[in-house]
């Protein structure tokens, strides 16, 4: 098999963090923010995987945490979508822009 | 008794304390307190004068503050000069003091105006007891307060508080002058006292340009103190006061200080020769320039008040024109004569209810005792032979003469005719002719206030013997130590000045007592000239349209300037901050997006940073 | 005197009644209106005991209190009072006449509060602390607690003034808070560098350390002059807001107006003082040979003060706004004694401040009794009163007279002093300054003559005369400055070391 290099999946771990980046900070929908932001957790875990095996250390230590960050994703999901339909079912929107109130 | 002259003013000041504050319940009796304490000050200055015959000035000095190098010592001297107006001012006061309790009687703040008296009474003769110039400066200021309560007695009259407030402000306006040239002084002379400044004049440390711009600086001040032209507009205002405090201060003691003043600063005016013409010009022109408002004046006061400005004059003309002598003689005199004049015309004023000219006459009748007196203070005020103004206003035409500058002694003659002009007009207005008052019981004065009269009637006719050609020059051997130099007087100026008063006299009586002459005839041709007789020159307009308007307008400047410069600077920044912080705020918009924005924005600028300058900034 | 805790005693005696305030319940008006006049006695009694011991010989280096604080470096090679702020207290001539002036103002103005209308207990316990503060302010031995003390009068006053103020009072507040907080802004900027570049707060270290050449080399980092300058300037701006210098005064004339009487007396009689001591002791203290320089200007800076503050005196119709403006007029006189740099102007200076102290006191308490019975400070309302209360009328003129310089009181004394300084150096601009006295006299006679004299109008005639308990106080201040004023020796002798020694720090 071929070794795809390092900075292919470094690369890769690059824009989908960016479009995310992108996504959490610009679009309208709640849900999309979400799902944005899980992309950007997705990133690292690919990064995090992509130096285990060809970094300076190899080792299994990138893949453990990854583990981790996967678990800590889900935990942030649910409680995001949690959070999304108490806050539909008191202000039925489910727009970013319309949450405003803590403006100054 | 020289070393105790300091007690000579504590009399005066001990009545001020008690009557003030045991005033209320002594009511008429704070009378006797007032005039058993100018009695004995009278009786201690005579003692201190006795004792000073034959002796040298006495001084005693006690240091009072110390600036820096500077000491500044309070004391007191006896010279030949303060002893003698020691002696005039406690004896003018006593005298006031026992007309007031008639006057003044049934006045509900009667202890009051007794207890003013005292304190009017211990700074004038604080004034006199000082030996340098800060000390006088500290009485005079004294004095001033003296006039200013007793102007403004009747408070609840508002011309009474306009006079009062008038007397201050513009005797303060003199009183600058007298400060800065006092500070100058100093600085050249390294002392306040009388006589190093005399030393310095002597050696000649005092430069002859600084002395005169000093001389002439005092001299401001005491144009102020005795309402010389052109800060005299308080002087006649200050009628508004009771008649005993016109005639005590406003004609006897506090106007003379400025006289005094000058006197006792005689050798410093004498080093300067442009100082003693100013002295010489403003006195000689406020002469003739208040005599003739006079002329045309009909309140009784006024006609007095603008007399004593015009005879303030005569001695300032006198001061300037060399002569000290000549100027504290007449300044003694008219002592006596005007608070004669004035206490008559209080008498009349008391009878009849009015201060108009116009609504009196016919009360030769009436009050016989009065209009004796008033005529004995009328005849010497003109100069008429033999008594005491006759002699005292010779002094001053001979220095005059003597002096010879740009015709001071023929304006002093001209306002000695209308001197007696004006005099016999208010004589013949007032006494003579019919009766124009509608008032019914009009009687004699009582006793109490007969008596001080009869006493300064007495004294004007005789106190003009202190110092004559024929019988002697008491007074100026008196003043000058022994050393008054009799320079024959030219007998040809006596008879001028005799035939001069008889000529107003004269023609006072053919406008106004006989009535042969209309009274109009010579006013209704020239009419101009009346009105600005009557209207004072419109002087007083003009410091309101001048000086008034002027502080005034600076005024409504600063309080522009106050208002939208400051002010407006202030809320300018005051609104800057307040347009940076909502321009700031506008980050704050509750967009949970913007805040993650500008924090990974933040990030981003940091790492770049961080990356180009490899650690530390 | 025990050495060691006298100042502390003299300085933190009110706290005794602020302790004693707490405990007591807020409804008690009586026993919380005496505790507070009680509270102010024993600063006054601790005072004027060292005020005699000082005029009969006792050296007042002995007070002098040390104790270690706050230590913010350990290195090896810094000496031992290096970064280091003690709490130290010590005192001289001038600080302690200011300080017999604000424990006497103290204790009158607490005389003077009987008059406050609601919540006794916050106010006498803000008052209290105002007065440990201005104890404080004089008695501090270095910039930092000097700096403590002034924050702790300003948070004071800021509450009293928008709590107990009248009609405009949150408005005042905040002006006041905002002036003085930015003048003490800057005041920590001048202590911060100086502190940074020297090691050290302590005034006698300082001293030495700016001046004595051989004791340069021991400074952290270089003060150059231009550095001097800056900090000059920054410290004639933070304390000219306090005096108040032209064009920084505004604030003074809401805070008078609005503020309550009995407040108005501590702040104009002590609060404004702390500017001209902030100016002796720091800006002429620490920085001779730039006030020397800048001399000329500071006396033109008071001309300004004199003649502004007057002609805008004349044509206020609100007493109290007269008496605003008459403050600015008379601080002017401070600025004039100390641009003359000569011992007459700066004693000249000091007697201002503690003259205008009593006779601003005495206006402002006489102001109080008017307010109560008339409720008005208008004086086209007012008028005539000197028929209903004669002595209230004659205590009004004489603090007229007072203020204007009329000899025999305190004012002519000071008004003299320094004008004869200032004749010495300048003699042009105390020329042009001498307008000043007259226009004094003119807008305080238009104000008082307007009051006293004249018709009746609407206010006065129901009015009564002082009472026993307002009288004492105005007899007392009337007193002093009539003392001061035929007797000034009693004042200048103790200024007389405390002055030469500045004057020798100008000279050299």
């Amino acid at each position: 098999m071929s070794s795809v290099p390092l900075s292919a999946y470094l690369v890769l771990a690059l824009i989908l963090f960016c479009i995310g980046l992108y996504g959490a900070l610009t679009k309208r929908n709640i849900v999309v923010v979400l799902i944005c932001i899980e992309l950007m957790l997705n990133a690292v875990n690919i990064n995090l995987v992509a130096f285990a095996k060809y970094g300076a250390h190899p080792g299994i230590t990138g893949q453990v945490f990854a583990l981790f960050t996967i678990a800590v994703a889900a935990a942030e999901a649910a409680v995001g979508l949690a959070v999304l339909i108490a806050l539909y079912r008191n202000r039925k929107t489910v727009h970013i822009d319309e949450i405003d109130s803590m403006k100054h | 008794m020289m070393e105790m002259a300091w007690i000579v003013p504590l009399f005066p000041l001990l009545s001020f304390f008690i009557l003030l504050l045991a005033g209320k319940k002594m009511k008429e009796a704070s009378a006797y307190v007032g005039m058993l304490a100018t009695f004995v000050s009278f009786l201690a200055a005579c003692a201190v004068l006795v004792d000073r015959i034959g002796a040298s000035t006495y001084k005693a000095e006690q240091v009072w503050l110390t600036a820096g190098r500077a000491k500044w010592t309070v004391g007191f001297e006896v010279t030949a000069l303060n002893a003698w107006m020691l002696v005039v001012v406690s004896l003018v006061s006593f005298l006031v003091h026992m007309y007031a309790k008639g006057y003044m009687r049934g006045d509900e703040r009667f202890s009051v105006f007794y207890a003013y008296l005292g304190l009017f009474t211990f700074a004038m003769l604080g004034l006199v007891l000082s030996p340098n110039l800060l000390q006088t400066y500290m009485f005079w200021e004294l004095v001033g307060l003296g006039s200013f309560l007793l102007i403004g007695f009747y408070f609840y009259k508002e011309e009474a508080k306009a006079a009062a407030k008038k007397a201050f402000i513009m005797t303060r306006v003199g009183d600058v002058g007298f400060f800065i040239g006092m500070i100058l002084l100093f600085s050249q002379v390294g002392s306040f006292e009388y006589e190093d400044i005399f030393k310095a004049v002597q050696d000649g440390t005092l430069s002859p340009a600084l002395a005169t711009l000093t001389a002439v600086l005092i001299f401001i001040g005491a144009v102020g103190k005795s309402g010389q032209f052109p800060l005299h507009t308080w002087l006649p205002d200050a009628m508004a006061g009771p008649t005993p405090v016109s005639a005590l201060i406003h004609a006897a003691t506090m106007v003379a200080a400025g006289v005094y003043l000058v006197a006792a600063l005689f050798p410093l005016f004498e080093a300067s020769a442009v100082a003693m013409r100013t002295v010489a010009v403003v006195g000689g022109f406020t002469a003739i320039f208040a005599a003739s408002i006079a002329l045309v004046q009909t309140d009784i006061k006024r006609v007095l008040a603008y007399s004593t400005v015009s005879q303030l004059g005569y001695m300032m003309l006198a001061l300037g024109s060399g002569s000290d002598v000549a100027a504290i003689f007449h300044l003694t005199t008219h002592a006596f004569f005007k608070a004669l004049l004035f206490l008559a015309a209080g008498s009349v004023i008391h009878a009849v209810g009015t201060q108009d000219i116009e609504k009196m006459g016919g009360l030769w009748r009436k009050m016989p005792l009065t209009a004796a007196m008033f005529l004995v203070g009328a005849l010497a005020i003109s100069g008429v032979p033999f008594l005491s103004g006759f002699f005292s206003k010779d002094e001053i035409l001979v220095a005059a003469w003597t002096y010879g500058y740009g015709g001071l002694f023929w304006i002093a003659v001209a306002a000695s005719f209308f001197t007696a002009f004006y005099m016999f007009r208010l004589f013949f207005l007032v006494f003579g002719g019919k009766e124009r008052h509608d008032v019914k019981d009009v009687h004699e004065s009582p006793a109490v206030m007969m008596l001080p009269m009869l006493v300064l009637a007495v004294l004007a006719v005789v106190s003009g013997y202190i110092h004559t050609p024929w019988f002697g020059t008491f007074l100026g051997d008196w003043l000058t130590d022994g050393g008054y130099a009799h320079e024959a007087t030219p007998v040809w100026i006596m008879i001028v000045a005799a035939i001069v008063s008889m000529l107003g006299i004269f023609l006072a009586w053919l406008m106004y007592g006989k009535r042969s002459l209309a009274r109009d005839w010579l006013s209704s041709r020239v009419p101009f000239m009346y009105s600005m007789l009557w209207n004072k020159y419109y002087i007083d307009e003009f410091y309101a349209w001048t000086v008034g308007c002027a502080v005034n307008a600076i005024s409504r400047l600063c309080y522009y300037a106050d208002r939208f410069v400051i002010e407006g600077i202030a809320s300018l920044i005051a609104a800057a901050v307040n347009t940076a912080a909502s321009f700031g705020a506008r980050v704050q918009n509750g967009q949970v997006q913007t805040y993650g924005a500008v924090a990974f924005i933040g990030l981003a600028l940091l790492v770049v940073i961080l990356a180009f300058t490899g650690g530390y900034l | 005197m025990n050495g060691p805790y006298f100042l502390s005693l003299l300085v933190f005696s009110p706290l005794l009644g602020i302790l004693l305030l707490a405990l007591t319940p807020k409804t008690q008006e009586r026993t919380i209106k005496w505790l507070g006049f009680l509270s102010t006695l024993p600063s006054l009694i601790l005072s004027l005991f060292a005020f005699c011991q000082y005029l009969r010989g006792y050296r007042l280096e002995h007070l002098t209190e040390k104790r270690g604080w706050v230590r913010f470096a350990d290195f090896p090679f810094l000496t031992e009072s290096t970064f280091v702020v003690r709490y130290e207290l010590n005192i001289d001539g001038i600080s302690l006449v200011m300080i017999v002036l604000t424990s006497l103002l103290a204790a009158l103005a607490a005389i003077a509060s009987i008059h406050i209308k609601k919540e006794w207990k916050g106010y006498f316990m803000l008052f209290l602390l105002l007065e440990i503060g201005m104890l404080g302010v004089f008695a501090a031995g270095n910039m930092v607690l000097f700096f403590i003390f002034l924050e702790m009068t300003l948070v004071a006053m800021f509450f009293l003034i928008g709590k107990w103020g009248g009609f405009e009072r949150e408005r005042a507040a905040y002006s006041y808070l905002l002036y003085n907080g930015v003048g003490s802004a800057v005041l920590l900027m001048v202590i911060a560098i100086l502190f940074a570049r020297t090691g050290t707060s302590n005034m006698e270290l300082l001293k030495e350390m700016l001046h004595n050449p051989a004791v340069r080399a021991q400074l952290i980092a270089p003060i150059s002059d231009d550095l001097r300058f800056s900090l000059f300037l920054a410290l004639l701006v933070a304390f000219g807001i306090k005096l108040p210098i032209v064009p920084f005064h505004r604030w003074i004339l809401r805070v008078h107006v609005q503020a309550p009487p009995a407040i108005v007396m501590l702040h104009s009689g002590v609060l404004l003082k702390i500017g001209a001591y902030g100016l002796i002791r720091f800006a002429i203290g620490l920085f001779p040979d730039q006030f020397r320089d800048f001399a000329f200007i500071i006396a033109i800076l008071g001309v300004v003060n004199l003649l502004y503050g007057a002609f805008l005196a004349f044509i206020q119709n609100d007493f109290k706004m007269v008496l605003a403006y008459s403050s600015v007029s008379h601080m002017g006189i401070v600025l004039i004694g100390l641009g003359a740099l000569n011992e007459a102007g700066m004693q000249g200076a000091i007697f201002q401040a503690v003259s205008h102290g009593l006779i601003s006191a005495l206006l402002f308490l006489l102001v109080s009794i008017l307010f109560e019975r008339t409720n008005t400070t208008e004086m086209d309302r007012l008028g005539g009163l000197a028929k209903a209360m004669p002595l209230t009328a004659g205590s009004l003129l004489a603090g007229a007279l007072a203020s204007l310089g009329l000899p025999g009181m305190s004012g002519f004394v000071s008004e003299f002093t320094a004008f004869f300084g200032l004749f010495q150096t300048a003699p042009a601009v105390a020329a042009a300054g001498t307008l000043g006295i007259i226009m004094t006299a003119v807008y305080l006679l238009r104000a008082v003559l307007n009051i006293t004299f004249g018709t009746s109008k609407s206010g006065g005639a129901q009015a009564f005369d002082m009472s026993l308990t307002e009288a004492v106080p105005v007899f007392v201040l009337l007193a002093l400055i009539i003392m001061i004023g035929v007797y000034p020796r009693i004042l200048a002798e103790p200024l007389q070391a405390a002055i030469k020694m500045m004057m020798n720090g100008l000279g050299a």
